[in-house]
């Protein structure tokens, strides 16, 4: 009888033991015997969350998801099910419009990540005496409205922008470059857009890294890349996986920023989806067609979370 | 090991200043030419306000704007009010990890799937889109930000506080209203912050889920874009600027306070 409340006392006064699972309650359970079990707050208090959630989150995913399934009428009535919707879309069109979206994705996590690293290692570390400002002026962006920042990238990019002024001055070009409407415009507002999202889960799981670690592996002589490929990037892989997958997910479907800075002739997932489903009629098409990217893209995820976890995990033996 | 640091240091410093340079460059351009009498791509000619002055005259612009308002406060209330109300169940000893699983989608999901399945949902279910859809939509991906952030919070709260407070007679109200929300508030304060912008900036679901009747600041400015280059969207780039900074500034200033607390 006694055992269960002493272990539960000094777990109290034991911070570092709290949150292990292997003791027998969890948080938010009371430890007190007049309010164990049953809450003493009524549930009614929690079911407009959930029903929310269920209303419109659930049931709209499974009515997409349904309505890919379905055949409509001339009239537009409802004309059993059938699978030709998704049928139509193994194309190689279509096949190519979404390996050229998963690359735009992957690419665009890659570059995030390139710059990122350096930036939330500068921060974390090197620089962070001056932590809070920077982290300041990295956000301010992010948390402006994105259109405005394609509406400035415009005056960079322009054929009587920045950039071209400035090169024109300097007498490396004769002529203006057409740099809007192409990849490369689209690929600098995706990564513009996407950078903090890298940056902070980075940053967050570099605070929480013990910087002597570094030491002792070069005083072990352990040159940078091995300290980087061994200490480093297992210690924070957790936060770059987080970055790249936030990076990834939204910039597979992203519509706005391909339509804006690639003219109309570039074709995404997002821009299919788009089309289709605010088209007249096209909506079952439009389902069809989110389903199957998203499919694509979960297998991705799924792969790609599996690959870094791989490359990412600490190996204890030399070379 | 003091060699090498400082060698490293001077290429980082670069790097990271030039990824600022990347960031702003194009705001500064944006900025300067506000202030700028002819319109882009004319060169810099002469300084001026008009565009300022025509900013605050444009009732279009305002309409949208209230909007835009309206609809990131109500989703902002609405989230975090569904979400504290999980939380005082769970602060009376319920267990509410097992629902926490259905949150995580919201997040996960790229925000265009969760935008046409609303909208598909909303045409089927015969709800005129408008602002009511838009609030609608905007607080299931607030309540994706709102439910993880204050129960990854509330977990981490120092029971033996609400232990104390029941102990010494409180009731679970009590101790709910004068322990724990009080001990959230930080918490709540920045999530709100967060859900505010991210709805106030919100462009994806607005352009879905709006309708034709209702624009957000949002879909103004891609009609202002698409149209045609007016110095007036520089104007108001720098007033939005001003605003997100001041917001910015009032969600850092509350993270590092509760950090003492």
């Amino acid at each position: 009888m006694r055992l269960t409340p002493s272990t539960k006392r000094s777990r109290s006064k034991l911070p570092f033991t709290r949150g292990e699972s292997h003791l027998p309650f969890t948080r938010g359970e009371s430890h007190l015997p007049f309010t164990r079990g049953e809450s003493h707050l009524p549930f009614t208090w929690g079911v407009p969350a959930l029903l929310w959630q269920v209303i419109f989150f659930y049931i709209p995913l499974a009515f997409i998801t349904l309505s890919g399934f379905i055949k409509i009428s001339e009239l537009g009535a409802f004309d059993g099910f059938t699978l030709k919707n998704f049928t139509l879309f193994f194309t190689p069109t279509y096949l190519k419009v979404t390996l050229a979206s998963l690359l735009m994705a992957l690419t665009n996590a890659l570059i995030c990540f390139a710059i990122a690293f350096p930036l939330a290692y500068y921060i974390a570390f090197t620089g962070r005496k001056y932590k809070n400002s920077l982290l300041f002026f990295l956000i301010v962006p992010f948390w402006t409205n994105f259109l405005l920042h394609v509406y400035a990238w415009f005056y960079v990019l322009e054929k009587h922008g920045f950039i071209n002024t400035l090169l024109m001055k300097l007498g490396l070009i004769a002529e203006p470059l057409n740099m809007l409407n192409s990849l490369f415009a689209i690929m600098i507002m995706m990564v513009y857009y996407y950078l903090p999202f890298m940056v902070l889960p980075i940053y967050s799981s570099l605070e929480r890294f013990n910087e002597t670690l570094l030491e002792a592996s070069y005083d072990l002589g352990g040159n940078f890349f091995t300290t980087f490929r061994k200490i480093m990037l297992p210690l924070t892989s957790r936060g770059i996986r987080s970055g790249f997958f936030l990076v990834l997910i939204p910039s597979f479907g992203e519509f706005a920023i391909p339509e804006l800075m690639g003219g109309d002739k570039k074709m995404f997932v997002g821009t299919v989806i788009s089309q289709y489903i605010l088209g007249e009629g096209t909506g079952s098409l439009g389902a069809a067609f989110t389903l199957l990217s998203g499919l694509i893209l979960l297998i991705v995820v799924v792969g790609l979370n599996f690959f870094l976890t791989s490359i990412l995990k600490p190996r204890m033996q030399n070379g | 090991m003091d060699d090498r640091k400082s060698v490293g240091k001077l290429p980082s410093l670069v790097i990271v200043a030039l990824i600022y340079l990347f960031l702003y460059l194009p705001i500064l351009i944006l900025l300067i030419f506000s202030f700028n009498t002819a319109q882009f791509p004319a060169p810099w000619s002469s300084f001026t306000l008009d565009w300022y002055r025509e900013l605050f005259q444009s009732s279009y612009l305002w309409k949208s704007f209230g909007n835009s308002l309206i609809v990131a406060i109500s989703a902002t209330s609405i989230s975090l009010t569904a979400g504290v109300g999980l939380i005082f169940y769970a602060a009376g000893g319920g267990k509410i990890g097992k629902y926490m699983g259905m949150f995580y989608g919201n997040l996960v999901i790229p925000e265009t799937v969760l935008a046409v399945s609303l909208l598909s949902f909303f045409t089927l279910i015969e709800i005129p889109l408008g602002l009511t859809t838009l609030i609608l939509a905007h607080a299931v991906l607030g309540l994706g930000f709102v439910i993880p952030i204050v129960y990854a919070r509330y977990k981490e709260l120092d029971y033996t506080l609400t232990e104390a407070s029941l102990a010494l007679g409180a009731t679970s109200l009590q101790t709910f209203f004068k322990v724990t929300l009080p001990l959230l508030r930080p918490t709540l304060t920045t999530t709100a912050l967060l859900v505010f912008i991210i709805s106030f900036d919100d462009f994806i679901l607005s352009y879905f889920c709006a309708g034709s009747s209702s624009q957000t600041l949002s879909l103004y400015i891609l009609s202002m874009i698409r149209t045609g280059v007016s110095p007036m969207v520089n104007a108001l780039s720098s007033v939005l600027l001003f605003f997100s900074s001041l917001l910015v500034l009032l969600f850092f200033s509350i993270k590092t306070k509760a950090r003492f607390v």
